[in-house]
């Protein structure tokens, strides 16, 4: 469980990306973050795990807080927290492999890791977690030489090797083309649902939201102005939260149905 | 709040500014002024031309050239210094570098003090290092790879550290989120970006001690540089020529295959 309590962040040139922020979000929620690009989003997934510090306030994640917390505990509250990033954050010039074992950092010693000679269980988890996206066959391959679509699913299957009981995505398919995104989206769905894993996501599609969402959270200008159910939503809600009028590049496709596409579709 | 469309149209060709001009005189005044302050003058390739000395190049006596003590044995030793010092001051230079970039250091007291040790040690001239530890542990090729360890590290710093610094930071903010403490974090997240070029610059670095230890060898630090001092001190101009030949084939020799495993490196 989290809880956001009275969170501000404030970057050190002045901006204040986040103000009086409270939150609550149950253990297993699916929950969907809008807002318009500098609304926020990406810092309320930052300050979860601590790459970004509060400025003030009190979130507690799973009975830690985390605000102001010694290093050590942050590393144990990343540890339980997988990430995904919007430009999937992979170390191109490596194996497939070794990016997901980046999920396994917190949990094998330091020497072992350094030198790159990760335990038979770490591989055999990163296996698991690259079986579970549908990558597994890539596991040897260059992350360069893999498809946009294909990086975040090792980022996906990084994220899952932490074992994590939370999932915070950043925009996780900004960067991808709308066939590749629902794949993506769906892949974070099935995840929440099959492992029960809390999961954040953070979109700046309307539809994708809808869709996928189950709990719709709004920022704007560092404020929640919106919290409830994805069913509640119309387009005056989306309307108050963006500040403006809804237009087709708010949506991933317009007047199309959803496609549910079968399993990835490289070679 | 997007913009509206239309208002497009061609902007002025800005006009070149007259700083280019006053920079550009400014260095050429510098130039001529030196020039003149050094007594740069163009007689000087005449009278070296003219010197007798050239005479004593000539014939190369090869049979003592290809007498394996005289050249190849100390070529030898020239090599195994610049393997020796390459592996050393490459392989301290791979910590220091992830020390010295903002990127990937651990806290600011490290990055401050390995900036400063590194700026200290080259600060100090290689040939000055030779001089210094061949004072302190006596001539030969231990004194010389000492030295040219300290010269590798120096450089290989100087490089690699940039490489380090352009880094790709997404990597690490990745790895940082996943829990891990820092050196499994720059390992993991940094390092496999950078190696190509780390081996890419060790190999350079090695191309540059097998030349560098010539030099050195002639302040007394082992090596082929040692034996071009002391034929020079007998005044045999006919043997150093044919070691320079030698010098120059084996350089070359190394440097194409240097090349062409760096380009396919990065």
């Amino acid at each position: 469980m989290i809880q956001f309590e009275n969170v501000s962040v404030t970057y050190p040139g002045g901006v204040e990306a986040l103000r009086g922020v409270d939150l609550k979000v149950d253990a297993g929620e699916f929950l969907v973050i809008v807002g318009l690009s500098g609304a926020g989003k990406s810092t309320l997934l930052r300050v979860l795990n601590g790459l970004v510090p509060a400025t003030s306030g009190s979130i507690i994640v799973d009975g830690t807080e985390v605000v102001g917390a010694p290093a050590a505990t942050l590393r144990h509250v990343r540890s339980r927290t997988g990430m995904i990033f919007q430009t999937f954050n992979l170390v191109h010039r490596t194996t497939v492999l070794n990016n997901v074992l980046m999920g396994r950092l917190s949990e094998t010693p330091a020497w072992r890791s350094t030198l790159g000679l990760w335990p038979a269980a770490d591989r055999e988890m990163a296996m698991q977690a690259l079986e579970r996206v549908g990558i597994v066959e890539k596991a040897y391959v260059r992350a360069s030489d893999l498809s946009g679509g294909q990086q975040q699913r090792v980022g996906i299957a990084r994220a899952l090797a932490q074992e994590p009981s939370l999932m915070l995505a950043d925009e996780p398919v900004a960067a991808l083309d709308p066939v590749t995104s629902r794949q993506v989206m769906g892949d974070l769905q099935r995840i929440n649902r099959d492992l029960g894993i809390t999961t954040l996501v953070n979109l700046h599609f309307l539809d994708l939201a809808r869709e996928y969402g189950k709990r719709l959270v709004g920022l704007r200008d560092g404020v929640v102005v919106f919290d409830g159910d994805i069913a509640d939503v119309d387009d005056a809600t989306f309307q108050e939260i963006y500040g403006r009028a809804i237009t087709a590049d708010d949506l991933l496709a317009i007047g199309e149905e959803p496609v549910s596409q079968p399993e990835s579709t490289n070679t | 709040m997007s913009s509206s469309e239309g208002n497009s149209a061609r902007p002025t060709r800005p006009r070149i500014r007259p700083r280019a001009f006053v920079i550009g005189g400014v260095l050429a005044a510098f130039t001529v002024g030196a020039a003149i302050e050094v007594n740069f003058d163009l007689s000087f390739f005449w009278e070296v031309w003219s010197n007798p000395l050239w005479d004593m190049f000539w014939p190369v006596p090869w049979d003592w050239v290809f007498d394996g003590d005289n050249v190849i044995r100390p070529l030898i030793e020239t090599f195994q210094i610049a393997i020796v010092s390459t592996v050393i001051g490459c392989g301290l230079a791979l910590p220091i570098s992830f020390a010295m970039s903002s990127l990937t250091t651990p806290n600011r007291a490290t990055y401050l003090v390995s900036r400063a040790v590194m700026n200290l040690v080259r600060a100090v001239p290689d040939l000055f290092w030779a001089k210094l530890l061949i004072t302190a542990i006596g001539i030969g090729a231990m004194a010389g790879s000492w030295a040219l360890s300290v010269f590798s590290l120096a450089i290989m710093v100087k490089l690699f550290s940039e490489t380090v610094d352009n880094a790709d930071p997404r990597p690490l903010e990745a790895a940082r989120a996943a829990g891990g403490r820092h050196a499994p974090i720059v390992r993991t997240g940094v390092l496999p970006s950078v190696f190509p070029e780390y081996v890419a610059y060790s190999l350079y670095v090695f191309e540059l001690n097998i030349r560098a230890s010539l030099v050195l060898g002639l302040v007394g630090a082992g090596g082929i540089g040692r034996v071009i001092e002391s034929q020079r001190k007998f005044l045999r101009f006919d043997r150093i020529l044919g070691m320079l030949i030698i010098i120059f084939v084996v350089v070359w020799i190394i440097e194409r295959i240097s090349v062409s495993l760096r380009k396919r490196l990065v």
